[in-house]
């Protein structure tokens, strides 16, 4: 029985568990680098511990001292929450050897989906739908020549041990594909110490739709229906919404469906996204990744299934079985989410650190914000730089977007900049309007 | 619980093993590269399923009847699971095939008997007739006491072999690791035609204190370590072990003398 939970991240997703423990009769101990002293999740906890120096290596990616707290405050579990050490499985392991409940999928999972060419081969083999490329690593320059054979260009060459871009390398036409081979290897190599790269065909001005899954450790598992993300810039999300206004009823069963295979034939057992690159034309979608944490993002799922994801992991990871079936999952109304970081939209998204001399949180019906600021708070510029994110709901797409307009309006941070005059823009364009905007949204509208 | 969450040797900091496995055996907090046992090194070097040991069964004898020799000899076989302190072999590492000898820190201190002095020869001899290029990757106290002038000459006999490698034109490659001392380094580790180190490693002859003592003077900071001996001219690259099978694989591509044969 999970009885104290030992909280280990920070900011918004923080004060976000201690809320649902809160709820739940759970006890809640937050640790925290020296630079978060005075932060909100700190102040809400049962009881804080101090793990190390402001740099994530030394505090909530050194997950010694993490552990270390757990073990002398007598935690039960550890939610990781989001980034940091949420995808790790050997601190999934490491918890487990000191008998630590770790809030979230089992460890050889995480290993699975975490290696992105091996987790793309066991969806083809599950019958998921995968971008067509190469059959994991391509090892060599005359296999990406084979592979690019069958699947025409233009092709995208990935790190199989990447994010963010590094090691990946587009490329046009077959006179390209050595030199962008080699590149993208040695990038790989030198950002991640893992050289090996996949090839999947390219597919151009895509839709970003996730699929949020819950399965339990009995065999269940049942989808919360998709997220829109495809508002994004550099790969980061910025606006999120479900459902997604440019799928129909067939093709978001079909998602779901395919969702739910995938994660049965992992035996997933935790909350997870599935993500999916959906072509509007041909209204194809193809297995990306899977998320194994708790997103970012999942609140536009809760409000409108109306489902605690936070307390569903809680339950899970207890060993509870989940107490609804797929039938009982219904789709209520639509949800946008606005991610408000620290950042000048006008010059060009740079971070923006700094105190909150002032702080005016929206509020009214359909408004929710998660968010670990308050006034006199100040931002530290090592970790991400999210402030809030700012979440409505309505009856329909139109009401939440309109509730999102006069939120943004509502909302005044003062002493630092903000992405919300950004967002202002995004709710009156006319391509985010109609639903049918792509990830190349804020290159061609917004730049 | 320490086999668990084993201790960084140099600062101590306890990792849990399995995300000490993934860092390459790299403490995360400061660096150090901790000593390797041979099959891990032989998973992280070679290409999958392609080390075939060579003169596995040799075997030490206790020839001056030294006192509990052959008691520590069997507890390091019973430990390590190997019959001596190197293990010699040929194998591919990024499709080029190579003769590779990996010394076992964990056996008596890998240090060089008329077994591990043999075992090298015969790897060194191996490479000549097959014309294969040869790799060593050094951890190694030195010589070893409890076999007197017979270990001593093994730093002869050893390299006299690297000699006839280099007179077929065929390279070695040493890979020196913590620690890299005594008759060792003076014979085959510092013998490669290149010589890689890897960063922070202690190589040295003669250790700091007894040369401390013997010269009277107190000894410049980083001395007998890896980028102290790069800075004078003693090692041609420091590599850190993330990066070690691809830079052998970039080395064995420069200087193969056979054909590439494409297996990774």
């Amino acid at each position: 029985m999970i009885s104290k939970i030992l909280i280990a991240n920070r900011g918004e997703i923080a004060v976000r568990i201690i809320r649902a423990c809160k709820e739940m009769g759970i006890e809640t101990v937050q640790v925290y680098s020296k630079a978060d002293k005075d932060s909100l999740a700190v102040k809400m906890a049962d009881r804080a511990v101090c793990i190390g120096p402001p740099p994530a290596t030394e505090s909530y990616l050194f997950y010694q001292n993490i552990l270390s707290a757990a073990l002398a405050v007598k935690a039960d579990a550890i939610h990781p929450g989001y980034g940091f050490l949420a995808e790790n499985p050997h601190f999934a392991d490491a918890c487990r050897a000191l008998k630590l409940i770790f809030i979230g999928p089992k460890s050889n999972v995480i290993r699975r989906m975490g290696d992105k060419a091996k987790a793309k081969e066991l969806m083809r083999e599950s019958g998921v739908p995968v971008v067509p490329g190469s059959d994991g690593i391509v090892e060599s320059l005359d296999n990406a020549h084979e592979v690019v054979e069958k699947t025409g260009f233009p092709v995208i060459i990935k790190a199989s041990a990447g994010g963010g871009g590094k090691g990946m390398r587009i490329v046009l036409e077959k006179a390209d594909l050595e030199k962008a081979f080699n590149y993208a290897s040695v990038e790989a190599q030198q950002a991640f110490g893992d050289s090996r790269v996949y090839i999947e065909r390219y597919i151009g001005d895509p839709k970003h739709i996730e699929v949020q899954i819950l399965g339990d450790r009995h065999g269940n598992v049942v989808h919360l229906f998709e997220r829109d993300c495809s508002i994004q810039r550099r790969h980061q999300k910025l606006v999120e919404e479900a459902p997604s206004p440019s799928i129909d009823k067939d093709t978001r069963k079909k998602l779901g469906d395919i969702a739910v295979k995938a994660a049965l034939s992992v035996e997933y057992d935790s909350a997870g996204t599935i993500e999916f690159l959906y072509d509007i034309g041909t209204k194809e979608f193809y297995f990306m990744e899977m998320n194994t944490r708790i997103q970012v993002e999942h609140p536009v799922s809760e409000e409108i299934t109306g489902i605690d994801l936070i307390k569903s992991q809680i339950r899970i990871a207890n060993g509870e079985k989940l107490d609804f079936k797929q039938k009982n999952i219904v789709r209520n109304g639509h949800s946008i989410e606005c991610r408000i970081n620290a950042e000048d939209p006008e010059n060009d998204f740079k971070p923006s650190p700094g105190k909150i001399t002032q702080l005016m949180i929206p509020g009214g019906p359909g408004v929710r914000v998660d968010s670990g600021v308050y006034p006199g708070y100040s931002i530290p510029p090592y970790y991400d730089s999210m402030v809030a994110k700012l979440i409505t709901r309505g009856t329909d797409r139109r009401e939440a977007v309109d509730r999102m307009k006069r939120a943004l309006d509502e909302f005044h941070i003062e002493g630092i900049k903000t992405t919300i005059p950004f967002h202002k823009e995004v709710m009156k364009s006319k391509e985010f309007l109609s639903g049918q905007y792509t990830t190349d949204f804020v290159n061609k509208y917004m730049g | 619980m320490s086999r668990l969450f084993p201790k960084c040797t140099r600062c101590n900091t306890s990792h849990f093993v399995t995300f000490l496995k993934s860092a390459h055996y790299v403490c995360s907090k400061c660096g150090f590269h901790l000593r390797l046992d041979v099959s891990t090194r032989i998973k992280m070097l070679c290409d999958k399923k392609t080390f075939k040991e060579i003169d596995k069964d040799i075997k030490s004898v206790d020839v001056l009847d030294f006192p509990k020799y052959m008691d520590r000899l069997q507890k390091s076989k019973k430990e390590t699971g190997i019959n001596e302190a190197v293990v010699t072999g040929e194998c591919k590492i990024k499709g080029f095939p190579t003769t590779l000898g990996i010394m076992e820190p964990g056996f008596i201190m890998a240090s060089m008997g008329s077994v591990v002095g043999e075992k090298i020869t015969r790897q060194l001899e191996y490479a000549r007739e097959n014309n294969l290029p040869a790799i060593i990757i050094i951890s190694s106290g030195g010589a070893r006491m409890h076999e007197g002038i017979f270990s001593l000459m093994q730093m002869a006999k050893t390299s006299a072999a690297v000699k006839r490698l280099n007179d077929k034109g065929l390279p070695l490659f040493t890979v020196l690791a913590d620690p890299t001392t005594g008759g060792v380094t003076a014979s085959y580790a510092m013998l490669g035609d290149v010589i890689i180190a890897e960063p922070d490693a202690l190589i040295g002859f003669a250790g700091p204190r007894v040369i401390e003592q013997t010269i009277g003077q107190s000894l410049p900071q980083g001395f007998q370590r890896s980028e102290f001996l790069l800075e004078h001219g003693m090692l041609d690259m420091i590599v850190s072990r993330k990066q070690l099978r691809a830079t052998l694989g970039t080395l064995l591509s420069i200087h193969s003398v056979r054909p590439y044969e494409g297996e990774v």
